[in-house]
């Protein structure tokens, strides 16, 4: 009666459901391989060194500096030309400028909405000098004066709207090996984050980046500088039609699936128990999180459209930990009648507390980034330790999580084995039903193992790929990070599917299927009944079994 | 009227510097000579560059906005070799730039090899450079392009300049080594073999960088891309290549082997030479030696810069100089800076 059509599924039935999910499968992670292009792009710019001769900048209506162009500024060429001497250019009197994108094959390219973020780093290029060294025992402190204006076509062409403009401390940190300390070698510097964009709305970007020089301070005392680079990485924009109309697919797919689980949950006629409650609501999250609300972004501005991915997908995966200890607890098997959500308060408090370190993290980074866009956490000590702070928490909270669910998943195998057993004194068909349905429970959680194992596993493949540069270089046509991020996202979608379908309550009598005329059958029935708590007659049984 | 007088200067440079030069050689890198190309507005201006082949006017045509770059490429080229050959007999001087030709060209020495290889590396460089600060409109956004571009780049962005500015290179630089005349020519294999090396040491030493971005700025998505190594680096790794350059001789049309089969065989990076160079000991207009004598050595060293090596044993003079310096300097990132001037006494030592 309370049994679910995961138990009353043949074998034949049941095979050629999870064959058809891997095939989906495959699906995802070849449409991200094969059709959608690698999911970022990256424009490494190299600044142009403005020549603010007016000293401009700092006037209210000071013109943007542009590097090519109609209104292009005057530039110099290299820090070594013989012209800073003449005119006696200070450092003051540099900017560097930028505008994005670069022009390509005599077309000026333009940015398009469908790149959904920007991300800029400076590459900051120090030059080896004897008589101006850079001052490797203290990592100097970089005043960073900048400023992003923008511009669509249809723009006059100096018609430039400042779009954000801040000061930023950051530290640089170079190195060089001994063996290169020769003039005109570079040291080798950790990379500087710039800014962050939610939204890419507008179609050029232009960079004025300032390094001020005071003599009352020690900014930016940093050695020769010989050239900046602005390194500008964006999503592609057909990964993001690949992406938009995966979730424009799989949200009506999982939305119907979850009202016929949810209805069928209804018709039953009884109240609902924690497990069907939490399956449902794992639905609900994950059409949370796969409703596609991107597609507003082409039309309007939404900066806070990252954060608020960021935080649909936590919350998704904040959902799932939930769900698996609140299921591996349903299927405990001993005598404790758990199904109230208090039961499992210790192990929900350590999946909020690691969540809620990583949303008070993401909101001061992102959430500040809405505000200003140069902002960054780590640049300065506290905000570093913080951030570092948080990180910590949620490294803790998962570990601590980890520990609870090994457990816990340990405890009902060893209460499986324990009750097999007992299966000994029962008819052959009964146990060949029983024995299935611990088969079948197994399979399930082989299956989520199997869904945490690939996500790891090609997480860590990408990682290596990416840094060592094995994929992508030469001709390989299928995009590794791309068909990861599609692949594990079709994986988690399949995967809450599989559950809605395999743990709906099922219509089938389990009489039916008893039909030896033991006396133990009615008895039986009557302690099925008298536990709707438990979702699976599995664990009713086991119950059963122990209470004789 | 002032502008077209001094583009007739500019050409008149060109001219000049080119008559200088021999029949032969890396002839265009006369452009390094002209002080800016800048001026080059039509496409006429490609055919009074006498330092091109006919190949070469034809890419100038079609990519005259690049022609600034190959300057540039050239200048850089020209100056990494006398900074890595400054305390070497051969120096890399230009200041004779018919007996510079005639070195180049005349022998297929080692020298030859590291002027070549670093002569493409330094279009490559150049050409990439400026594709990356935006100064160039007309670089490539993809190897293989689909569409248009904008169409392309929208959907999967453009790909890294460098490949650009490798590519120019190998068209601009080897078109010499393709004419009709000299192909397959053992000379010919030989110098395309070493712009090739040139261009790879800028490849092959392209530093990855990466940043992390993914949910919460985690490294769940990581973006990797290529940094081009600074021109130094690249006459550096180049100047290694010289040291262990290997002697060839051809094996067949279009291939080279080592002259002693008992080495290994040069790889695509190596830079490979036909023939042993001379001492440069003296000055021999035939094989473009300037001789040594004159040149300042250092007079504690036992290598190449030192005396006794540098002046080929004919012995040193020692005179005192008062130099001028700048010193107790200032130091910002960059530009001005307030320097006091110190006069230093130092000894001298010139080769007789």
């Amino acid at each position: 009666m309370a049994g679910v059509v995961l138990e009353t599924l043949s074998n034949k039935k049941l095979l050629i459901l999870s064959f058809s999910l891997a095939i989906i499968l495959t699906v995802f992670f070849l449409i991200g391989g094969i059709v959608a292009p690698s999911p970022n792009s990256v424009m490494d710019t190299l600044t142009v060194k403005c020549y603010d001769k007016d000293n401009g900048w700092h006037l209210n209506n000071m013109k943007p500096f542009t590097p090519r162009g109609k209104d292009s500024c005057k530039y110099i060429d290299s820090f070594n030309d013989e012209e800073i001497e003449l005119k006696k250019i200070d450092a003051n009197e540099i900017v560097f400028s930028q505008l994005l994108p670069l022009p390509k094959e005599g077309i000026d390219l333009d940015m398009s909405r469908w790149f959904q973020n920007l991300i800029a780093v400076m590459d900051v290029n120090v030059e080896y000098d004897e008589d101006n060294p850079y001052p490797e025992n203290n990592k100097p402190e970089m005043l960073i004066e900048a400023k992003l204006f923008y511009r669509d076509k249809e723009d006059d062409e100096s018609d430039w709207k400042l779009l954000a403009e801040s000061s930023e401390q950051r530290t640089l940190d170079c190195t060089i090996e001994p063996e290169r300390r020769r003039k005109g070698n570079l040291y080798t510097c950790e990379l500087i984050s710039l800014f962050e964009l939610g939204s890419v709305h507008y179609d050029y970007y232009l960079i004025n980046i300032r390094l001020p020089i005071d003599p009352r301070n020690t900014m930016n005392r940093i050695g020769k500088l010989a050239d900046m680079h602005v390194i500008a990485i964006f999503q592609n924009g057909g990964f993001t039609k690949v992406w938009f109309s995966m979730k424009t697919v799989l949200f009506p797919m999982v939305l119907v699936v979850l009202v016929w689980f949810w209805r069928r949950v209804q018709t039953q006629g009884r109240s609902t128990n924690l497990t069907e409650r939490t399956i449902f609501a794992l639905g609900i999250i994950l059409s949370i999180m796969n409703c596609p609300i991107e597609w507003l972004t082409l039309a309007v501005n939404m900066p806070y459209m990252m954060l608020l991915n960021d935080i649909r997908d936590g919350a998704f995966y904040a959902m799932l930990l939930s769900f698996w200890i609140i299921f591996v607890g349903e299927h405990m098997m001993d005598q404790v009648d758990r199904n109230r959500l208090m039961a499992y308060w210790k192990h929900l408090t350590v999946v909020i507390l690691g969540c809620l370190a990583l949303f008070i993290f993401e909101m001061c980074e992102r959430g500040r980034q809405l505000v200003n866009p140069f902002f960054s956490i780590w640049s300065s000590e506290i905000g570093g330790a913080a951030a570092f702070g948080f990180i910590i928490t949620a490294g803790i909270a998962a570990c601590i999580y980890f520990l609870f669910l090994c457990y816990l998943v340990f405890r009902v195998f060893r209460n499986i084995s324990l009750k097999r057993t007992s299966l000994l004194h029962m008819s052959t068909l009964r146990r060949k039903y029983y024995s299935g349905l611990i088969f079948r429970f197994k399979f399930l959680m082989i299956v989520t193992l199997l869904c945490a194992a690939l996500t790891v596993i090609f997480f860590i493949i990408g990682q290596l790929s990416e840094g060592q540069w094995k994929w992508g270089d030469i001709d390989v046509s299928l995009e590794y990070t791309s068909a990861f991020l599609t692949g594990v996202y079709g994986m988690w979608n399949v995967y809450v599917i599989a559950i809605l379908c395999l743990y709906a309550p099922s219509h089938k009598k389990f009489t039916t299927e008893t039909d030896d005329t033991d006396t133990n059958s009615r008895e039986e029935e009557v302690q099925l009944t008298q536990l709707p708590s438990e979702a699976s007659t599995l664990t009713s049984f086991i119950t059963k079994q122990s209470a004789d | 009227m002032k502008q077209s007088h001094w583009i007739c200067m500019v050409y008149g440079l060109v001219i000049f510097y080119i008559s200088l030069l021999s029949v032969d050689g890396v002839r265009w890198m006369a452009l390094a000579q002209v002080s800016s190309l800048a001026h080059m507005s039509d496409e006429d201006s490609c055919e009074q560059l006498a330092g091109l082949v006919k190949r070469q006017k034809k890419l100038c045509k079609r990519h005259l906005e690049l022609m600034d770059s190959v300057r540039a490429g050239a200048q850089m080229a020209i100056e990494e070799c006398q900074s890595q050959f400054k305390y070497r007999r051969w120096n890399c001087s230009t200041e004779n730039d018919k007996q510079f030709g005639n070195v180049i060209m005349k022998q297929g020495t080692r020298e030859a090899a590291f002027v070549h290889s670093i002569s493409s590396a330094g279009v490559a460089h150049a050409v990439t450079r400026a594709c990356s600060s935006g100064q160039l409109r007309k670089c490539g956004c993809d190897r293989t392009l689909r569409g248009r571009s904008q169409e392309n780049f929208e959907w999967s962005g453009c790909s890294d300049n460098i490949a650009y500015g490798i590519a120019f290179s190998k068209v601009f630089v080897d078109a010499r080594e393709r004419g009709k005349k000299r192909r397959n020519k053992p000379r010919s294999v030989m110098n395309l073999h070493n712009n090739e090396a040139g261009r790879r040491a800028i490849e092959d030493n392209m530093r990855i960088e990466c940043k992390c971005h993914g949910v919460s700025g985690s490294c769940e998505m990581k973006t990797c891309w290529k940094a081009m190594p600074i021109f130094s680096t690249v006459g550096t790794i180049l100047k290694d290549k010289f040291d262990g350059a290997t002697e060839v001789k051809p094996h067949d049309s279009s291939e080279l082997v080592p002259l002693n089969p008992q080495f290994k065989p040069h790889t695509d990076q190596d830079l490979v030479y036909m023939e042993a160079s001379p001492d440069f000991c003296e000055a021999d207009p035939k094989t473009g030696s300037r001789g040594t004598h004159g040149r300042f050595c250092n007079k504690t060293s036992k290598a190449i810069d030192g005396c006794e090596l540098m002046c080929c044993g004919r012995g040193f003079t020692t005179r005192q100089v008062k130099v001028m310096e700048r010193c107790k300097c200032k130091f910002h990132w960059c530009c001005s800076v307030k320097c006091k001037t110190c006069e230093r006494t130092i000894d001298e030592h010139i080769c007789i």
